[in-house]
């Protein structure tokens, strides 16, 4: 079979093109950028990195089963936690830059987690409805009769 | 505070540990029963600790139950009812399935345009809802797309299908921007615009932070197993071992020749 060669560049505007163009259609309605539009992209990034962070090491005992149990990997992973915890820390800590309608440091740290969670829920359904209407496209289709003698 | 960390905060650690005892094999059944318990005492965080902010998510999550099992089930029909090569369903599955994935839509609509609109404390609207509801329209919107221009560019001559899910990609934006010009039950749609932005921010934050975990997760373990001494070139066997691997198969092998 021939295999077409796609550029991941082409994927990857495929991908950010419609967001570009809802929100290109979002501003042209009269809507400025949100003043907290930074606030949330910096709480998003921290969160989602420690968030990621902490399943990774979750999935380095997996990998350790099949090394003896390294301990090397395990501490670097933990330091780059400790790393983006101390980051947002001082971030959020320093007044009016990352620090949303929250009362403080606790409150934030708290409500961004629960942010990602919902965030993840959202992009999970929204995964679970793209990848299953593309397999009902794939599988919709009738089989094409490869070699008649089969079913006569 | 304490009551939230009961009620909520250790609930909500319980899903991804029994996930990961279910995943692990360790403890399959026990990890499942785990998971669902947290779950379920997340659900119900709105009435245990309605006092708490977080105890939101857990009614969003609550609300969007009836969708979320209506889309799967739907996508499941959808999926099987067609031509798979194992676990086939009924061809009638599949129509059952687009009228599932159809009315979870259409409930999700009408969760911002009607009166389904979730309600928390005092009878305001969830915050969380606001922040869901936009990520999942650009969300879809986006992995639409994508996956449109995948199918016609991996797919063999997979032209209509593409086009369909195009098409599909194009309703999801329809609906964002239906959001952005009229007004909801209890959002308005200048209150929309605003989310939409927000809700751009949180995915692209999301991504960013997830693919810098991914990329530190690599340069750790390329470290790692760069450090590992090479493992030493063993011997050749020698003519003693050789002839006992000879024999050894001569022992095992049966069968006449022809």
């Amino acid at each position: 079979m021939k295999r077409k060669n796609v550029s991941w560049k082409l994927m990857v505007l495929a991908a950010l093109l419609p967001i570009l163009v809802v929100i290109s259609i979002n501003v042209s309605l009269g809507d400025e950028l949100h003043h907290e539009s930074f606030k949330r992209f910096g709480n998003a990034i921290l969160t989602s990195y420690v968030l990621v962070g902490i399943i990774l090491v979750g999935n380095l005992f997996f990998y350790a089963d099949s090394r003896h149990r390294p301990f090397a990997p395990l501490i670097g992973m933990v330091c780059a936690i400790a790393i983006g915890l101390a980051v947002a820390w001082a971030l959020i800590s320093k007044e009016n830059l990352l620090l949303e309608q929250n009362s403080g440091l606790r409150a934030q740290m708290l409500m961004n987690i629960v942010h990602t969670i919902v965030i993840g829920t959202a992009m999970a359904l929204a995964s679970v409805l793209a990848v299953g209407s593309t397999f009902t496209m794939i599988t919709g289709r009738k089989r094409k009769r490869l070699f008649l003698h089969e079913e006569e | 505070m304490l009551d939230a960390a009961i009620w909520f905060w250790i609930p909500m650690l319980l899903i991804p540990l029994g996930l990961w005892f279910s995943i692990s094999g360790k403890a399959k059944v026990l990890g499942n029963v785990v998971s669902i318990l947290g779950l379920a005492l997340v659900m119900a965080s709105s009435w245990t600790v309605p006092n708490s902010d977080s105890s939101a998510a857990g009614h969003l999550l609550l609300w969007i139950t009836a969708p979320t099992i209506l889309l799967c089930y739907g996508m499941h029909g959808a999926i099987f009812g067609g031509n798979v090569p194992v676990g086939r369903l009924d061809p009638s599955a599949r129509y059952s399935g687009y009228g599932a994935v159809f009315l979870s839509l259409l409930i999700l609509c009408l969760m911002h345009w009607s009166s389904l609109t979730p309600l928390w404390r005092n009878e305001e609207i969830n915050p969380y809802w606001i922040v869901f509801w936009p990520t999942f329209l650009l969300f879809s919107t986006s992995l639409l797309s994508l996956a449109a221009l995948a199918l016609v560019s991996y797919g063999e001559d997979r032209g209509p299908e593409a086009v369909k899910l195009a098409a599909f990609s194009v309703l999801m934006a329809g609906i964002a921007i239906a959001g952005i010009t009229f007004d909801g039950n209890k959002i308005a749609a200048e209150q929309f615009q605003d989310y939409l932005w927000l809700a751009a921010a949180d995915i692209f934050g999301s991504l960013i932070g997830a693919t810098i975990a991914l990329g530190v997760f690599a340069a750790v373990i390329w470290g790692h197993e760069k450090s590992l001494p090479v493992p030493s070139n063993t011997e050749p066997p020698t003519n003693d071992e050789i002839k006992h691997v000879v024999n050894l198969a001569k022992k095992h092998i049966v069968g006449e020749e022809e």
